[in-house]
């Protein structure tokens, strides 16, 4: 979830009201946001921004925007987009996209901001809210990536085309000499960064002007030239780039209503496409391709356990920034230029709880009659576990993933037999049980010095690998226990096994086996109805030489589901 | 008195017997014990050591005793003779003998029968002449063979021997011996014991009159057993009193785990509630960890720093219809829920792969396929995440999520239910609701509680499923879904601070280990 720093006095500055620490908190809630932290030296909050749905009020002037209505001030009149019914005046102030791209990053919007000019507050909100829109929104640059501009040094049209990576050169930002685009992506930080999203194509994506200016290479960097916003600037040109022509617009959207609310005015620009788009061949950014949506108030009023009617309802919905209109039972609602998360009418109706505010809901408990119960699963567990805890063992508790040095290595088990992660983070944690052993003999390696004889339990669940099933893997429950002492043998664990089955009131037999885990001969296959379910012996001295334990140790594993019959 | 009454009933039985036999004034030492009251010399020391501490006896005198004791080559020397009586015996019988000869002769190495040599001949009875030989010069001169016998035979016959009771000339040799040489190589090692000299103190005398009073003995019975109990004789003997307050043994006992016991607690509470438990496997696919509960298959928190993929197989086999399709369409557009989806092809191989649970959601949306209406569901389940682990984060660990499926569940019994998770399963009375966001309800709630000692924290999510999550799996009732965070319960019931700890292998921390 999307944190961002939000400068004060810009906050209040846009939403037209100071409010104190504790009415912010509690105005934040229409905006799912918290407020994490205060920098009370200079001015700057913290705040968490909980839906990730909502790209919109990840900057200053987003989350002033939102508050502000809810507040009851004036909402923000946008009139700077196009429709597919109405189309605005762009002038000479059009992108022209090269075939090649259609396969690498196919879209591009773009607009021109002009207004007062850019103070130091300003450009620090504009490039964070560039950062959360194309890294968190436009997942780290890969669906949506934004470049600004000096809008006074360009010369339109401009070219949006897919440049050859080796003979296309350029000075970025942030470096001095003139590098190809393939230098940039190994020598530049930002190229390092983001080369992932482009480095498996022949053709990289390339922006200049119709000069041979270059603007950037999206999603990488800009050039040096034109691509320094600096503070004082007060004309600049914005282009988003991306795979997603939704998402992208939308993105587009949303800046241009951060520059209009700071006081610029917005100037549309025209993109030409040689192929066809969701959006057509030809479209004029900032562009609002939202549709209406409607919800039927007796659908509201069920969810929400309340009789409101329409109208009220239109209230609440309006409070929220949102325009409506009310036809008897139905409400339609027309999505803000800069949203794009109504998707089914159960959204309108969260719009109706926040601007009706969630404490005017009463609680009520539900009547229905249900019963509640374990799983018989659990239930055995328990009754398992009360057994060993009446022969003397100490329950234990472990983690189910755990390195291929324990379960493997040290056990002397066959590489294969285990559930392993493709992307473990680390090898302590990079497969999935499947007995509970090594758990308990990682606590006797830990615990030498604590008073003998030991005896420890755990029930639990462990994976093992099914060829048969659908998943390849089978999860269980387990129990195994574990017996430690200067003279633990064999006898030991057999009687305890013992007296666990007779207190399950189960038969079980017990047939040799040959288990590298134990010492031959001193070790058993426990049958229960002619099923191997379990295993029981001394532990073989190379195993406990592996752990670095010097106590003998005796130890049984039986699987659950299988004696639960 | 009462200090007396107390002293009392610490008291072993040897130190009643030594406070009734001493008599006011009079010196005790071990010697006296020993011969008066037939103890042996631990029981003095003991005594003596548990007396004095107890303030009843006072140190009077301290002296030191040295003494000798005979030593394994004290003893051989005894039997065998010493090398000076063996050079002196050989030389009788040979007259004449080089040194190596007389070592070869004796087995003893060159340079002992050179010093043995050395010694005598500085006493006068032993000589050598220009061919090296050596010879018995003066017979007469062998003062150092007599002492050496003499002190050979006093200490085989009394094993220690007081220095006092040696002649100065035994006293000076057996110094010599037994100083300039380890214990192991020499006829005797000396000692040094300190000799103390006690005296019965003012509180002893009390003591010892309080005894007398009650009649006690010291052959009050101590541990009754099944004999003393056939044999009656406890009829005509007291019993010893004990001290209540030693510090008894520690007992290793069975005991549950208190986390598994916390969760065994938390899950019995909903149980009381009405809830049924659920359960599944820990690897799933990413249709039911994610795309069944409408996360685009492109959502940002679905990247592969997220979730665990499991290495091999890396795909289920087959997903349930008619769930695939519905569910598939449900996320390309909408399918019959009334939603416009998310508007992207659904990938139906990624949909197969095979992961391990990252949410406990996974088996609400699995238990909507089979679950009753009216219901309620809950699991207490182990999740994976791909997180760095620390003192706040651990790559598995328990989620409490559930469902309530009814034709009139709303907003308002959501926060009915929550308000009765704060009340019964936190005992907080202080209720707050936020909106919250999930991507697999709506509307969405956060409940925060004023916890008793925790102060205001996030207990707990919930919201109302979407529809494009639960008509895809053939339900048509509003469902609630909800999540309660109650790890920072569970460390401050076991008085943790690390969530690392809840899952501590060490023996000995959990054994000690408490729930509050």
């Amino acid at each position: 979830m999307p944190k961002i720093e939000v400068h004060e006095k810009l906050f209040h500055k846009f939403l037209g009201k100071k409010l104190n620490h504790t009415e912010l908190i509690d105005v934040l809630e229409a905006a799912k946001a918290e407020l994490d932290e205060v920098n009370k030296e200079d001015g700057i909050l913290k705040i968490e921004l909980n839906d990730t749905n909502r790209p919109d009020l990840w900057s200053t002037l987003g989350l002033a925007r939102q508050l502000k209505v809810y507040l009851g001030g004036k909402p923000s009149q946008f009139d700077f987009y196009s429709t597919p019914e109405a189309q605005k005046e762009v002038d000479d102030r059009v992108i022209f996209v090269d075939m090649g791209l259609q396969h690498i990053r196919p879209f591009i919007a773009a607009f021109v901001a002009e207004g007062p000019a850019i103070d130091e507050a300003l450009l620090i909100d504009l490039i964070q809210s560039q950062e959360k829109l194309c890294g968190n929104y436009g997942s780290k640059r890969k669906t949506i990536a934004m470049g600004i501009y000096r809008s006074e040094k360009l010369e339109y049209p401009i070219h949006y085309i897919a440049a050859d990576p080796l003979s296309t050169k350029f000075i970025p930002l942030g470096l001095e000499k003139e590098c190809n685009l393939n230098e940039i992506l190994t020598l530049h930080p930002k190229g390092m960064e983001y080369a992932y999203i482009v480095k498996e194509y022949k053709k990289y994506p390339f922006l200049k002007d119709n000069k041979g200016d270059v603007l950037s290479f999206p999603p990488i960097i800009n050039s040096a030239k034109i691509g320094a916003v600096e503070v004082g600037d007060s004309k600049v040109f914005v282009e988003l780039t991306g795979t997603d022509m939704y998402t992208l617009v939308l993105a587009a959207s949303i800046a241009a209503c951060d520059f209009a609310d700071a006081g610029f005015k917005i100037k549309p620009v025209k993109v030409c496409y040689p192929y066809e788009t969701p959006l057509g061949s030809e479209i004029i950014t900032p562009f609002y391709f939202q549709k209406p949506i409607m919800l039927d108030i007796q659908e509201a009023n069920k969810l929400l356990g309340e009789t409101l009617s329409p109208a009220e309802a239109a209230k609440y919905i309006e409070k929220m920034g949102n325009k409506v209109t009310v036809e008897k039972e139905k409400i339609t609602l027309f999505p803000p230029v800069y949203r794009n998360d109504f998707m089914h009418p159960v959204d309108i109706v969260e719009e109706i709880m926040m601007g009706r505010g969630i404490a005017s809901f009463t609680p009520v408990m539900a009547e229905d009659f249900t019963m509640g119960r374990l799983t018989e699963e659990e239930e055995f567990s328990r009754k398992v576990r009360d057994i060993m805890i009446g022969l003397g063992f100490q329950e234990m508790i472990y983690n189910y993933l755990g390195s291929k040095r324990d379960f493997i290595e040290k056990m002397k088990m066959v590489e294969d037999s285990i559930i392993e992660i493709a992307n473990p983070m680390t090898e302590s944690y990079e497969m999935v049980r499947n007995s509970i052993i090594p758990n308990l003999l990682a606590s006797e390696a830990i615990s030498g010095n604590a008073v003998y004889p030991h005896l420890i339990f755990e029930a639990g669940k462990v994976v093992l690998k099914a060829k048969d099933e659908n998943y390849g893997s089978k999860t269980k429950n387990y129990l195994s226990f574990l017996f430690s002492d200067r003279e633990a043998d064999f006898n030991d664990i057999s009687a305890k096994v013992s007296a666990l089955f007779y207190y399950l009131c189960k038969d079980y037999t017990l047939q040799d086996v040959d288990d590298p885990r134990f010492i031959k001969g001193r070790c058993a296959t426990v049958f229960y109805r002619d099923k191997s379910v379990g295993v029981m012996g001394e532990v073989h001295p190379d195993i406990l030489e592996n752990w670095g334990i010097g106590m003998p140790c005796t130890t049984a594993e039986i699987d659950l589901d299988q004696i639960m019959k | 008195m009462e200090a007396v009454e107390t002293i009392i009933k610490t008291l072993h039985p040897l130190e009643i017997k030594v406070l009734l036999h001493v008599e006011t004034g009079k010196k005790l030492n071990a010697e006296i014990l020993m011969q008066e009251l037939s103890f042996n010399l631990g029981q003095c020391n003991q005594v003596f050591s548990w007396l004095s501490m107890k303030e009843l006896l006072a140190e009077l005198e301290r002296f030191t005793i040295i003494s000798y004791e005979i030593t394994e080559m004290g003893e051989e020397y005894y039997k065998q003779g010493t090398p000076e009586e063996r050079i002196v015996t050989l030389l009788e019988k040979e007259k004449k003998l080089t040194l190596p000869d007389a070592a070869k002769y004796l087995n003893i190495d060159n340079k002992d029968v050179g010093s043995t040599f050395g010694l005598l001949s500085k006493e006068g009875m032993l000589a050598m002449n220009e061919d090296k030989a050596i010879y018995i010069a003066d017979k007469t001169k062998d003062q150092r063979l007599k002492h050496l016998r003499a002190l050979l035979d006093l200490l085989h016959e009394k094993k220690s021997v007081p220095d006092t009771e040696l002649t100065p000339a035994l006293q000076k040799l057996a110094a010599s011996l037994s100083k300039k040489r380890g214990s192991g190589s020499s006829i005797c090692k000396q000692l040094e014991r300190d000799k103390v000299v006690y005296i019965l103190t003012t509180q002893g005398e009390a003591v010892k009159k309080a005894l007398q009073t009650k009649g006690v003995t010291g052959q009050e019975i101590g541990v009754l057993t099944a004999e003393v109990l056939k044999s009656g004789e406890w009829k005509q003997r007291g019993f010893r009193s004990y001290n209540i307050n030693t510090p008894p043994v520690r007992v290793l006992l069975g005991r549950k785990n208190p986390y598994v016991e916390f969760l065994d607690k938390l899950k019995d509470k909903l149980i009381s509630l009405g809830f049924e438990e659920y359960d599944g496997p820990l690897v799933e696919t990413e249709f039911w960890n994610c795309d069944a509960l409408f996360m685009p298959q492109f959502h940002s928190a679905r990247d592969i720093h997220d979730v665990y993929y499991i290495k091999q197989p890396q795909y289920a086999k087959t997903i349930a219809e008619p769930y695939l399709s519905q569910v598939s369409h449900a996320h390309e557009n909408g399918w019959q829920t009334g939603s416009r989806g998310w508007g992207y092809s659904f990938d139906k191989q990624f949909t197969k792969k095979l992961i391990l649970r990252s949410q406990g959601t996974v088996l609400s949306a699995k238990a909507l396929v089979n679950a009753k209406i009216p219901g309620k569901y809950f699991g207490v389940v182990r999740c994976f995440r791909y997180d760095k682990v620390d003192a706040t984060h651990l790559a598995d660990f328990y989620q409490t999520e559930g469902i309530v499926l009814g034709k009139n569940v709303n907003l308002k019994t959501l926060l009915g239910l929550l308000k009765m998770f704060a009340e019964q399963v936190a005992g907080a009375k202080d209720v707050k609701y936020v909106p919250g966001y999930f991507p697999f309800t709506e509307p969405s709630v956060e409940v925060h509680i004023k916890h008793p000692e925790l102060g205001w924290f996030e207990l707990g999510g919930a919201g109302i499923f979407r529809p494009e999550v639960t008509l895809p799996l053939g339900i048509d009732v509003p469902v609630l879904a909800w999540g309660l965070g109650i790890d920072r319960m569970a460390l401050m019931s076991l008085g943790l601070k690390d969530i690392r700890d809840l899952f501590q292998a060490d023996i000995e921390q959990v054994r000690l280990r408490r729930r509050s």
